[in-house]
C-alpha cells in the first residue's frame, strides 16, 4: 500500500498510466461490423447503460485491450478483452418519434456486452 | 447493476439549470473530500470499478437526494469497511464526534 | 485516515491546490487554440488525442486514454457519462456540477437538441447531433468549430475565445 507524499502529488497525478493494455487478444468485431447489444441484468457492477439493452447498432472502432468492469469491482480478475466505440441511430434506441434523422449516440462497449447480428 | 444510477433517458428531472461562475469546490468539505478521495485511491486499496459500485448501491433516494461528494463519502467509507481498513465502530465514532461538532 | 497514516494532511492540501487552481480548460483552450493553427497538428490530434495532447505537456488522472472528437459542418458534438461523470480532467480540470447531476445524464442522450437549446445552443436539423456516453476509461474531448472572423489571431488569442462548455459540446466558440 503506498501512502503518497504531498511531493508526488504532481508527478502521481499528472502521469499517463492508461489503463489500456498491450496484448494480443483477438477481437471478436472490427470497424463497421453489425452488433446487437446483450440483454443482462445483473446486479454486479457493469458499465453497460439499461437504454442500449438489445440495440443495435455499429462499430465505430476498436480502442484497444482493457479490463473489465464487471469483474474488477469484484475480485474476479481483469478479463481482458477489446472495448470498441458503438454507433447507434438516436432513433433505434427512442423510436420513430425521435424527430432527427441523422442523430446518433456513440457508446464505448466491452466485447463481452456485445453480440454479431 | 440496474441501479438508480443508470440514468440514461430517464425523464422527470427538470432543466439543467447550470451555476453562473460556478466555484469548483462549494464548501470547505467537499475540497476535502476531494482530496481525500484521490489521496486514498493512490493508495491502491480499492480500484475505481470498486468504488463507482459502492455509489451505485447507494439507496436510490439517497443517491438522487444527496449531492456529488457525498456519494463520495459514501463510497470511501464503504470500501474502507469492505477492505478491513477501518472499522465499523470507528467509522460510527467518528460520525458520532462529526455530530457533536456541527451541534 | 490520517489518524491510521493512509493519507498525509499535506498531501490533501497539494491535491487540491492542484485541481483547484493548476488545472484547468485553460488547457484544452491551449490544445484547441494548437488545433486551429497547425494543419498537422490537428491531425494528429484526431487520430492520437493522448500522445498530441501530451506535447503540450497535459496528462494524467482522468485522461490516459484521450479521444477528440470534431465539430464541422455535418457533425456537432456532446459529452455526457450518463452512469457517473467521466470527465477529460487534464484538458479541463474537474467538472461542473450540472455535467454531474440527474437531469444532464438523463437528457443529454435522449433529447440532445432541447438540452442545447437549454444552452443557447441550436443545431440545423441538417447537421447531426452525436452524443457521446463515456462509459470506459477513454475520456473525449470536443474540438469545436473556429467562429470566422477570427483570421488575424495568434494562438493565444484564438485560446481566450475557446470556453470550456465549447469543448463539452454545450456552447459554440464567438469571434468575441
Amino acid at each position: 500500500m503506498l501512502v503518497l507524499p504531498a511531493d508526488k502529488v504532481i508527478s502521481t497525478f499528472t502521469a499517463s498510466g492508461s489503463l489500456r493494455v498491450d496484448s494480443d487478444i483477438a477481437a471478436k468485431f472490427k470497424s463497421g461490423d453489425s452488433v446487437v447489444v446483450r440483454t443482462m441484468h445483473s446486479s454486479g457492477h457493469t458499465r453497460l447503460p439499461r437504454y442500449l439493452r438489445g440495440k443495435r447498432g455499429v462499430i465505430h472502432m476498436d480502442h484497444g485491450v482493457f479490463g473489465l468492469p464487471d469483474s474488477k469491482a469484484h475480485g474476479q480478475g481483469e478479463r481482458l478483452q477489446h472495448v470498441y466505440n458503438v454507433r447507434f441511430a438516436a432513433g433505434e434506441l427512442w423510436g420513430r418519434a425521435y424527430a432527427f434523422e441523422r442523430d446518433s449516440v456513440h457508446v464505448d462497449m466491452w466485447d463481452d456486452y456485445l453480440e454479431p447480428v | 447493476m440496474d441501479g438508480i444510477h443508470d440514468l440514461g433517458g430517464m425523464h422527470g428531472f427538470g432543466r439543467i439549470d447550470p451555476e453562473t461562475d460556478e466555484p469548483r469546490f462549494h464548501a470547505e468539505w467537499e475540497r476535502r473530500m476531494f482530496g481525500l478521495m484521490m489521496a486514498a485511491f493512490a493508495t491502491g486499496i480499492f480500484n475505481v470499478d470498486e468504488f463507482r459500485h459502492a455509489i451505485e448501491c447507494m439507496a436510490p433516494a439517497e443517491y438522487l437526494t444527496t449531492s456529488y461528494y457525498e456519494h463520495w463519502l459514501h463510497s470511501l467509507e464503504q470500501v474502507m469497511l469492505e477492505k478491513g481498513e477501518i472499522s465499523r465502530a470507528e467509522l460510527e465514532l467518528s460520525w458520532s464526534k462529526a455530530a457533536e461538532g456541527l451541534a | 485516515m490520517l489518524e491510521k497514516g493512509l493519507v498525509e494532511a499535506d498531501t490533501l492540501d497539494a491535491i487540491v491546490d492542484l485541481y483547484e487552481h493548476n488545472i484547468g480548460p485553460k488547457n484544452g483552450a491551449r490544445v484547441v487554440a494548437r488545433a486551429w493553427c497547425n494543419h498537422d497538428y490537428k491531425k494528429r490530434l484526431l487520430s492520437n488525442a493522448t500522445a498530441a495532447i501530451a506535447e503540450l505537456g497535459y496528462a494524467g488522472s482522468q485522461g490516459e486514454d484521450m479521444v477528440v472528437v470534431e465539430n464541422t459542418s455535418e457533425v456537432h458534438n456532446l459529452l455526457v457519462c450518463t452512469l457517473c461523470s467521466c470527465y477529460p480532467w487534464p484538458v479541463l480540470g474537474l467538472p461542473p456540477a450540472w455535467y454531474k447531476a440527474a437531469p444532464y445524464r438523463a437528457r443529454a442522450v435522449a433529447e440532445p437538441r432541447a438540452v442545447l437549446a437549454e444552452f443557447g445552443v441550436y443545431i440545423s436539423e441538417d447537421v447531426e447531433v452525436r452524443v457521446w456516453d463515456s462509459t470506459a476509461e477513454l475520456r473525449y474531448m470536443v474540438l469545436p468549430q473556429r467562429p470566422s472572423g477570427t483570421g488575424e489571431l495568434n494562438e493565444e488569442q484564438l485560446a481566450a475565445l475557446v470556453s470550456r462548455d465549447s469543448m463539452i459540446g454545450t456552447a459554440l466558440v464567438k469571434a468575441g
